[in-house]
């Protein structure tokens, strides 16, 4: 019996030396290790808006809202902080470099009104000439530009926005381009009119 | 002498989990024990099924807050059996690791909970101080103090950083002589002595009949583990010892957890020191149709995943069985014949985990149970009843052959 009391005193000494192992957090605050996956955040430089991390997303936290608002258009990419479960898929999937959107190491996310708990990044849309759809954000766009090089020339609507982008080319000089040629071919088209004037002539004012 | 009914549950205090247990008791002595789940009924299995294979990963974790990797191994071994492919050496030495650091802090809480149970909040307080450190490797490797991450199909999804092995292997080493202390201190206490030894056995003959896995089958005397039976992980690299011991009471439970948890830390310790180059990850671009099956090591027990899949982007049908679901009706050769004081620990013995067994469970809609044998076969005699309505026929001719009518 006695051996057991001496080592519960001994165990009772050396906490008194060490200390509590839990530390004094709101006064002294808390940083995590580096390795620590906290909310993912969204980086306005690097994101594009494909929403490469919504279709990954297992908790369906990333959600994307698109608004036409006559020829322009934006669309706003959520984060729900209250459904994140921070696995950091969406990071894996980020095709901007895996900078897109980033977990960081923030941990103190305690909120009062759940219907905030979000964050948003707007990127603007691209819209279609002829129907007026949504082709891609226009970051998205230039991304593939990028990766593609001069293959983006076999495109109107890659080299065109590339273009516009430069300040090398504005509406006037495309549309002294458009009296040479096929107009409805050099345009800003989605998939299915570009589909619609590869086949037909139903949208060219010049007849082809 | 008279019976009394005791019901403990399904709400009730003391629990971490809502279970029912109906004691049945003469005096003192507990004679019966039932045990009703099904509270906790959550639909993971369907879940797992709307979702991606490389989601349900995810969705596979949460089965158990505890068993946050024994899950997701299992899992992803049987997605991996569909595929018929072999993870890089590497992904196998991380999944290890992760797997026995899992191991050792669910036995701590399980000990400290033990503790709680006999009325000795000091080791409860002890344990779960060291079980911050272990939480703290965890938080290292894989970047959260638990629901880890870190796996999916074809390999893990995180690499260890070789500058994080030294502050990894300083914590660990910090755990062994406080784990040396805990293992004295029950060695040696009278009290928990008292408490424990001669309580609850379940003997060797018994937990073969009842199909008991993990620690409460290795307490029996029955020398079963996954890690040794069949080759996976980085378990076969190394040498460490099954721990086996034959008198199948609380006090062994104990014993075999404790030693455990020395051995997880050799083994991940040796990971660590002996971690191979190369990569992590097999990216796996599609799965072909077919069925697999996975198993892991859990620290509970083995824990069993069956997953078929139809070439398309989701299993189309997904199977779980937890340790607790085979260690359950060990209840029915351990509490009989105890003081319902006792009652408490070994109900606990067994490390039960409720969420991780809770797979299906049939209600009618005034919510009462329809669970057992009797019930199943009434429902199927009535069906046959209205059949025959529906379809007009009084006697089938093998009734009528039966009864020797012409």
């Amino acid at each position: 019996m006695k051996l057991p009391k001496i080592r519960e005193l001994i165990e009772a000494i050396k906490a008194l030396i060490v200390g509590p192992y839990t530390s004094k957090f709101p006064k002294k605050p808390h940083t995590p290790y580096k390795s620590f996956r906290g909310q993912p955040k969204f980086n306005e430089d690097y994101c594009v808006g494909c929403l490469a991390c919504e279709q990954v997303c297992p908790a369906k936290a990333i959600d994307h809202k698109d608004i036409k608002n006559g020829k322009t258009a934006k669309r706003i990419i959520y984060h729900y902080t209250d459904t994140c479960i921070f696995c950091g898929e969406c990071e894996a999937a980020c095709i901007a470099e895996h900078k897109g959107i980033k977990l960081t190491n923030e941990w103190d996310l305690a909120f009062f009104d759940r219907s905030k708990a979000f964050e948003t990044i707007e990127r603007e849309l691209v819209l279609c000439e002829i129907c007026g759809s949504i082709i891609a954000p226009k970051k998205h766009i230039l991304w593939i530009v990028e990766k593609i090089g001069e293959l983006s020339f076999s495109n109107p609507t890659l080299y065109q926005t590339r273009l516009k982008e430069l300040g090398l080319a504005d509406d006037n000089l495309i549309a002294s381009i458009k009296e040479n040629a096929r107009d409805d071919r050099i345009k800003t088209l989605c998939a299915h009119c570009r589909r619609q004037t590869t086949l037909t002539t139903k949208n060219s004012k010049t007849g082809g | 002498m008279k019976k009394t009914i005791i019901p403990i549950g399904p709400y009730h205090p003391l629990q971490e989990e809502p279970e029912f247990f109906m004691l049945t008791v003469e005096g003192e002595t507990v004679v019966d024990v039932d045990v009703q789940i099904g509270y906790n009924h959550r639909g993971i299995e369907k879940l797992s099924e709307l979702k991606s294979f490389d989601q349900s990963t995810f969705v596979i974790e949460r089965i158990c807050g505890i068993c946050s990797t024994s899950h997701p191994f299992a899992y992803t071994r049987a997605v991996e059996d569909i595929e018929g492919v072999e993870v890089p050496m590497r992904a196998k030495y991380i999944r290890t690791i992760i797997a026995e650091g899992e191991r050792i802090h669910s036995h701590l809480l399980w000990l400290g909970l033990a503790g709680h149970f006999l009325g000795y909040n000091t080791v409860y307080m002890w344990v779960w101080k060291l079980r911050e450190e272990i939480l703290d490797v965890m938080e290292i490797i894989s970047g959260n103090r638990n629901n880890y991450a870190m796996f999916k199909p074809g390999g893990v999804r995180r690499d260890i950083n070789p500058e994080d092995i030294p502050l990894i292997m300083k914590k660990l080493d910090k755990i062994v002589p406080t784990l040396k202390m805990l293992f004295k201190a029950v060695r040696d206490d009278p009290v928990i002595h008292a408490r424990t030894k001669g309580i609850g056995v379940l003997t060797k003959e018994a937990s073969i009949n009842f199909g008991a896995l993990g620690p409460t089958s290795r307490a029996s005397g029955v020398a079963r583990d996954v890690r040794k039976d069949t080759v996976y992980g980085a378990y076969h690299e190394m040498d460490w010892d099954m721990i086996v011991t034959n008198n199948g009471d609380v006090f062994d439970k104990v014993v075999v957890r404790i030693l455990e948890m020395f051995e997880s830390v050799k083994i991940i310790k040796y990971c660590l020191l002996h971690l191979p180059d190369g990569e992590i990850d097999l990216k796996i671009k599609n799965i072909p149709p077919g069925e697999g099956i996975g198993t892991h090591e859990a620290p509970r027990g083995e824990t069993f995943h069956y997953v078929r899949s139809d070439g398309s982007n989701s299993p189309v049908r997904h199977k779980v069985r937890a340790p607790t679901f085979m260690n359950l009706p060990t209840y029915k050769a351990t509490i009989k014949g105890e003081k319902i004081a006792d009652a408490s620990i070994i109900l606990a013995a067994i490390d039960p985990c409720y969420c991780c067994t809770e797979r299906m469970s049939i209600r009618d809609t005034k919510g009462e149970r329809l669970f057992n044998g009797k019930e199943l076969i009434r429902l199927s005699q009535i069906k046959t009843q209205t059949l025959k309505q529906k379809l007009g026929v009084k006697e089938t001719s093998l009734e009528k052959l039966v009864q020797g009518k012409p």
